[in-house]
């Protein structure tokens, strides 16, 4: 079960590091990246290491995707095109 | 019994992380992508009390509380971006 676990979020880490690349929104590249980090903590703990995933899911989760999003309100000026 | 049950609820979980995904993958707007990210979100702490089960170790159950706390901050701040307001 932990097995299947693992390589069913390997994939999706791998398809979500794909599509923050190729995507052409910016603010889509960013919850792509958001996903890659969320993936990560859960591996983590499975690999018993839960320190590392409290880390991981603090920072790499939270305070990266909300850094990035400030950097984004500041280099677009305000102007949302969806 | 009850192993079947919770290898069953696991498998259930995993595969609502997936359909989760395809929604992120294929979403035309950003609130479809958004609301994606939380389901994910939320599907995950579910299968981290499930892993803390299966290993018989109190302390991921932490990791969840941790978990849940800054993907709030995160999703939070996502909405209020859409909103122009943050």
């Amino acid at each position: 079960m932990i097995s299947i676990i693992i390589i069913v979020f390997g994939i999706i880490m791998i398809i979500a590091a794909f599509l923050a690349i190729h995507l052409k929104n910016l603010l889509s590249a960013i919850i792509s990246a958001g996903v890659i980090s969320l993936l990560a903590s859960v591996i983590y703990l499975l690999l018993a290491a839960p320190d590392v995933a409290m880390t991981e899911a603090a920072i790499g989760s939270g305070l990266t995707t909300i850094i990035f999003i400030f950097t984004l309100k500041k280099i677009k000026k305000g102007d949302l095109d969806d | 019994m009850a192993d079947l049950i919770y290898n069953i609820a696991a498998i259930i979980a995993l595969a609502g992380i997936v359909l989760s995904f395809i929604r992120l993958i294929i979403g035309p707007t950003i609130a479809d992508r958004a609301v994606a990210l939380d389901g994910m979100t939320i599907i995950s702490i579910s299968l981290i009390v499930f892993i803390a089960y299966y290993s018989n170790r109190i302390i991921y159950l932490d990791v969840a509380i941790v978990y849940g706390l800054i993907s709030f901050v995160g999703i939070v701040a996502i909405a209020r971006y859409l909103e122009r307001g943050i």
